[in-house]
C-alpha cells in the first residue's frame, strides 16, 4: 500500500520514499561485480549534488518571484519619508540588479554568509545556528518515539496479522496520520493547556529558569509533553507500515521455518530471526522520513509557540524576509538531501545480498 | 515459559525504574518549587506576544512590540494624555512658540534622574534630535518626524529651542524617544546597537532582557519623575498563535493579551478570574477607491475603472452600502459608527456624525446618481456606457475573515443599484502589490493614527502620492485635491486650536464628499486580563478606550497586584511539573529498561 505523505514533497524532486516496506522502489542497483560501491556512491553523490545546486538556484529565484515589497512592508503605515524607503532599500541590496543580487547570494552560500536578516538584522547563518537547537531536540524526541512505537506496534501487527489487534492498531494510526497536525495539536493544546491546565500552552521554557538546572530540565520536559505527542500520533503510522510490511515479507521465507523446527518459540523466532531481517529495508526508510521530521516541525512549532527554525521559517514568510527564508530553505532542503543520500548508502551497507556480493 | 533468567530481568528493571523515579522526583520537587514561585511572582504580569522584533534600538526599529516598549522605556518631550491624547506635560513641563509655529520653546522639568541615576538635561533631548538630524543610520525609524527641524538647541540645562523650517501646528515634541547622551555617545556604532538589555531611559520601565522568541522582560524604574510604579517587572511571553493565547490566559499562564476577535472574546468572556475590555480604538478600516492613480508629477498609473473618475459613481457607491448592518454583522458590533478616517476617540478632530455632507444608506440616491452619471441599466441588471459594463474588481485579503465577509454583503448590494462586484480574494501580499501598482478598483485598507491628525491629512495631499513603483510618498488612497491642500496647509500652521480643528473637519468633509474611500467603522481593540491578578489598568481615552497599543505610558504603569488572597496559581509545583517529572522517569525506565535487556541479549547470544 502506498500512505499519503504529510510532508511537502521533498525539494529538488529527491525521489519519493515509497513506504510499501522492503525498500521497493529504491535504485538498489544490482550488485555488480567489483569496484561497484565506488561508483554506485560517486553517483549517487552526483544525485545529491544537481539536486543541491537545483536547490540554491530556486531558493533564490521562486522567493523573489513572491509578490509583495518587503519594503514596502515594513513602512507600512509607518510615516516614512521617500529618503528613508530608498535608504532601507539600499540596506537591503534590493536596488541592486538581479544578477548581482543572485551573484551576492552565491558566493554567500560558498562562504556560509547568508546574509542578514531583514527582521532580526542579524546574519542568518548565526540564526539558523541559534534555532537549530530546539529543533533537533523536538524533532528527535518525536523521531525516537515514534519509530520505537511505529516499529513495535508493526512488527506486533505482522505477526499477528488480521488479528483485531492488526487491524485497531493499523487503522488507529492511520486515522493519526490523516488528522491535519495543526487541529490535532490545537485540540491537545485547549484540552490539556487551556482547560485541564495540567500542561503549558506554548514555548519551551518558562522564562527565568536556566535550562540547565534540574528544575529547568523538568521544565523542558513539560513544555516537550504535547509538541511531541502531535508530532508522534501524525507520523508513527509510516513506521508501523513499513514494519509491518517488511515483515509480512519476511513471515512467509524458510529460514523461519526451520527456526521454529529448531524447537525455537513463537516468540524467539520474532525476535531473533524474523525481526531482524525486516529492520533492513525498515532502517532506510526510517532515514528518508528523518529529513521530511525536521519539515513537519514546522508546523507544530507554530502551533505549540516553540522556538525553533520552523517558527523562524513561519516569521520568515509572512516578512517576506528574503535573506532568512533563503537561508532556512536551503538548510532544510541540504538536510533532506544530506538523509536521503545516508539512506542509499546505509542501505547498500545493511542489504546483505549486496554485503554477499 | 517464564524462566528464571525472565524474571530476574524484570525485577532488575522494575527496581532501577523506581531507584530512577525516586531520584528524579526528590530533586527535581524543591528546585521546581522554587522556581515555579520565581516564575509565577504575583507583581509580575505577563503579556502574550507574537510580534517581530528587530531590536530595541529606537532609532532604527520599525516593528510595533518595539515601538510599543519605546513608549514605556523612553519619553517624549511632550506627552499624550491618557484621558483624551491631547498634548500634555512630558519630560518639558510648558513651551511656547513663536514666528507663527516656526520657533518652539521648552522648560525641561527640574531635577529629573535617568533610571541610572544621572541626571535627564536639555542636552539629552538635543543631542537625540541633533543625532537623527544628522546622522542618516539614525534617522531609519523616526526620521520624517523631524524632517521639518532646521536646528535643535539647549541654550541651558532647562530650555531646549526647536527652529523648524516650515511652521507648523502640531506639536514637534511628540513621539520622538529621548535618550540619554551619556550612554549613547559612547556608543561605537549607535546605528547597529541593539539596545536588548539593562537599558538606560527616564521612562516607567526599562528592558532589563530580551530572549528572541521567548520572551522580553522590563522592570520598572525608580527614578521615574511621576513615581515608580507598583509592579516589579512587565514579562511578554511568545505565543505564535492568537488560539494558543487564549489557552495561555484561561490556564493563567498570562495575565494580559489583546487583539481577540469576537469568537475568541466571547469565548474568553465568562472565564473564571478573567475580565475583559472592549476598548475604542484610534484605527479606522475602509474601502480605497482608485479614483484615477497618478504619481506627484500627474503621471498617470494603474488599471481602474474610468467610471470610477467620476465622482458621482463613488458616491452612489456609498449610497449603496449600508455601514451599520456591515458594523453589526462583520464587525458583531465590536466597531464604533464612522464618518471620516479620523477615529472618533479623537473628538476634537474628527468629523462629527452630524456634519452635513454625511450621507446614509440609500438605494434610490445611488441609482439616481448613477443615472446622472450615464450608467443606465442593461438587459442583466448591470449598468452600461458607451458598450462598456460598470463591473469593479474588489481586493480583499483571502486570510481576513473580516474582508471576506464584508464582501460577500456588499456584492449584492452593489448589483441591487446595477454595478458587478468582483471580489479578487488573494494574500496579503498580492494585495499590496497591485494596490501599489494602481492594479484594482477597490481594495480593503486601515490605517491606525496618532493623535494629531496632521499626519494622516498629508498623506491625502497631492505631493505625498507615490508613483507605481511605490517610491516618491505615501499616500492613503490617491487621493487628490487643491483644495484640500489648501485647508491641510492652513490647518497645518493654525496655532488656536479650534479654529484648526474647523479647518480639520472641512477638510475631512471635503474628502468625504470627494469619497476617494468609504469609511467603514473603528474597530474595537479586544482585550482580556486576570482580574484575579492584577487590576487599576489605564485606558487611553480614560473613557472606554484601550490597553495595550496606546500613544504612551498609561495602559501598564497604573496596575497593581489584585489582593494576595485572590491571586491564584501561586507557588507549588502545578500539575505540568509532575507530569514532567514522570514524563522523566518514564525516559530513564524506558533507557534502563532496554540497556539491561541489550546486555541481556549479548549474554543470549546462539
Amino acid at each position: 500500500m502506498t500512505i499519503p505523505t504529510h510532508d511537502p514533497p521533498t525539494p529538488a524532486g529527491g525521489p519519493e520514499p515509497d513506504s510499501s516496506g522492503a525498500g521497493g522502489g529504491r535504485d538498489t542497483d544490482e550488485p555488480s561485480k567489483g569496484g561497484s560501491f565506488l561508483g554506485y556512491l560517486l553517483r549517487k553523490l552526483g544525485g545529491a549534488l544537481t539536486s543541491m545546486i537545483l536547490v540554491i538556484v530556486l531558493g533564490f529565484f521562486a522567493f523573489r518571484m513572491l509578490p509583495g515589497d518587503p519594503v514596502l512592508k515594513i513602512a507600512q503605515e509607518r510615516r516614512m519619508s521617500p529618503a528613508q524607503i530608498a535608504e532601507l532599500r539600499s540596506q537591503y541590496g534590493l536596488d541592486d540588479p538581479l544578477v548581482v543580487q543572485f551573484w551576492d547570494y552565491l558566493v554567500g552560500i560558498f562562504t556560509g554568509e547568508l546574509g542578514e536578516s531583514y527582521v532580526y538584522r542579524k546574519p542568518v547563518s548565526e540564526l539558523i545556528v541559534d534555532y537549530l537547537g530546539p529543533t533537533l531536540l523536538l524533532t528527535a524526541t518525536a523521531a525516537v518515539i515514534a519509530i520505537t512505537l511505529g516499529l513495535w506496534l508493526g512488527q506486533l501487527s505482522a505477526w499477528r496479522r488480521n488479528s483485531p489487534f492488526d487491524k485497531l492498531a493499523s487503522s488507529t494510526s492511520l486515522v493519526f496520520w490523516s488528522v491535519p497536525t495543526f487541529w490535532l495539536g490545537l485540540i491537545l493544546l485547549m484540552i490539556f493547556g487551556g482547560t485541564l491546565q495540567w500542561l503549558p500552552t506554548g514555548g519551551m521554557i518558562t522564562p527565568g529558569l536556566d535550562p540547565w538546572s534540574f528544575a529547568g530540565i523538568i521544565d523542558v520536559i513539560t513544555h516537550l509533553i504535547l509538541p511531541v505527542i502531535t508530532m508522534v500520533a501524525v507520523v508513527y503510522a509510516q513506521f508501523l507500515m513499513v514494519m509491518r510490511a517488511s515483515l509480512v515479507e519476511e513471515m512467509s521465507e524458510d529460514y523461519l521455518t526451520t527456526a521454529r523446527a529448531k524447537g525455537l518459540t513463537e516468540d524467539e523466532v520474532r525476535r531473533k530471526h524474523a525481526v531482524p531481517n525486516a529492520l533492513l529495508p525498515t532502517v532506510t526508510v526510517v532515514f528518508m522520513h528523518l529529513g521530511g521530521l525536521i519539515a513537519g516541525a514546522v508546523t507544530v512549532e507554530a502551533v505549540f509557540s516553540w522556538p525553533g527554525l520552523g517558527k523562524l521559517t513561519f516569521e520568515a514568510i509572512s516578512g517576506p524576509d528574503l535573506p532568512l527564508l533563503q537561508g532556512t530553505f536551503v538548510v532544510f532542503s541540504a538536510i533532506i538531501i544530506v538523509m536521503n543520500l545516508a539512506a542509499d548508502i546505509v542501505y547498500r551497507f545493511l542489504d546483505p545480498r549486496v554485503r554477499r556480493a | 515459559m517464564f524462566t528464571q533468567g525472565k524474571l530476574r530481568r524484570r525485577l532488575v528493571t522494575g527496581f532501577a525504574g523506581l531507584a530512577a523515579m525516586a531520584l528524579v522526583g526528590s530533586i527535581a520537587a524543591a528546585p521546581a518549587q522554587a522556581a515555579t514561585e520565581e516564575a509565577e511572582d504575583p507583581s509580575v504580569m505577563r503579556i502574550a506576544t507574537d510580534d517581530f522584533i528587530d531590536s530595541f534600538n529606537p532609532f532604527t526599529s520599525f516593528y510595533l512590540m518595539p515601538t510599543n516598549t519605546f513608549k514605556y522605556m523612553y519619553e517624549n518631550l511632550v506627552a499624550n494624555s491618557a484621558e483624551t491624547g491631547d498634548v500634555i506635560e512630558g519630560l518639558a513641563t510648558e513651551w511656547n512658540t513663536e514666528e507663527g509655529g516656526k520657533r518652539w520653546t521648552y522648560k525641561i522639568r527640574p531635577e529629573m534622574k535617568w533610571s541610572d541615576g544621572e541626571p535627564l538635561t536639555s542636552e539629552d533631548v538635543a543631542w537625540t534630535y541633533n543625532q537623527m538630524m544628522e546622522k542618516d543610520e539614525l534617522s531609519v525609524a523616526n526620521g520624517g518626524l523631524v524632517e521639518n527641524f532646521a536646528k535643535v538647541e539647549a541654550p541651558d540645562e532647562s530650555t531646549v529651542v526647536i527652529t523648524l523650517k516650515e511652521p507648523q501646528a502640531n506639536n514637534p515634541g511628540q513621539e520622538i524617544p529621548v535618550v540619554p547622551k551619556h550612554v549613547w555617545s559612547k556608543i561605537d556604532k549607535p546605528g547597529e546597537f541593539k539596545n536588548e538589555e539593562n537599558t538606560v531611559g527616564s521612562g516607567p520601565f526599562q528592558l532589563e532582557s530580551y530572549e528572541a522568541n521567548k520572551s522580553v522582560t522590563l522592570k520598572s524604574n525608580p527614578n521615574f519623575w511621576r513615581g515608580e510604579p507598583t509592579l516589579d517587572k512587565i514579562q511578554y511571553r511568545y505565543y505564535t498563535n492568537s488560539d494558543a493565547q487564549v489557552q495561555a490566559i484561561r490556564s493563567g499562564e498570562v495575565d494580559f493579551i489583546t487583539g481577540l476577535t469576537p469568537e475568541q472574546f466571547k469565548a474568553i468572556e465568562d472565564a473564571d478570574g478573567v475580565e475583559t475590555n472592549v476598548g475604542n480604538g484610534r484605527r479606522f478600516s475602509g474601502i480605497s477607491i482608485n479614483s484615477g492613480l497618478a504619481d506627484a508629477d500627474g503621471e498617470e498609473f494603474g488599471t481602474g475603472h474610468a467610471a470610477l473618475k467620476d465622482k458621482k459613481v463613488r458616491q452612489a457607491i456609498r449610497a449603496g452600502i449600508d455601514i451599520d448592518t456591515l458594523r453589526e454583522q462583520v464587525m458583531q458590533d465590536y466597531a464604533q459608527p464612522a464618518t471620516s478616517f479620523v477615529p472618533s476617540v479623537y473628538e476634537k478632530w474628527a468629523l462629527p456624525e452630524d456634519d452635513p455632507v454625511i450621507t446614509g444608506f440609500d438605494v434610490e440616491r445611488a441609482k439616481k446618481l448613477l443615472d446622472e452619471a450615464g450608467w443606465k441599466e442593461g438587459s442583466d441588471g448591470i449598468r452600461e456606457k458607451d458598450g462598456e459594463k460598470l463591473s469593479l474588481r474588489f481586493l480583499t485579503d483571502a486570510d481576513a475573515t473580516v474582508e471576506q465577509n464584508t464582501a460577500k454583503f456588499v456584492k449584492p448590494w452593489m448589483k441591487d443599484i446595477g454595478i458587478e462586484l468582483k471580489n479578487e480574494a488573494s494574500d496579503v501580499d498580492t494585495v499590496s502589490e497591485r494596490s501599489t501598482k494602481g492594479d484594482y478598483d477597490m481594495y480593503f485598507s486601515g490605517w491606525s493614527l496618532s493623535p494629531d491628525p496632521d499626519y494622516q491629512l498629508f498623506i491625502n495631499t497631492c505631493g505625498s502620492r507615490p508613483d507605481a513603483e511605490g517610491s516618491g510618498g505615501t499616500s492613503q488612497d490617491g487621493y487628490c485635491s487643491e483644495e484640500f491642500d489648501k485647508l491641510y496647509q492652513q490647518q497645518h500652521v493654525e496655532l488656536d486650536e479650534n479654529k484648526r480643528a474647523e479647518l480639520v473637519h472641512q477638510a475631512l468633509a471635503l474628502h468625504y464628499e470627494d469619497t476617494a474611500s468609504i469609511t467603514l467603522w473603528y474597530q474595537n481593540q479586544l482585550e482580556a486580563f486576570r482580574s484575579d491578578r492584577f487590576t487599576g489598568f489605564t485606558k487611553q481615552p480614560t473613557d472606554g478606550g484601550i490597553i495595550a497599543n496606546q500613544v504612551g505610558y498609561w495602559g501598564y504603569s497604573s496596575v497593581e497586584p489584585a489582593s494576595a488572597a485572590d491571586a491564584s496559581g501561586g507557588g507549588g509545583m502545578g500539575a505540568g511539573g509532575w507530569i514532567g517529572i514522570a514524563a522523566a522517569a518514564i525516559v530513564v525506565i524506558g533507557g534502563g529498561g532496554f540497556l539491561i535487556s541489550r546486555r541481556k541479549k549479548s549474554d543470549d547470544r546462539e
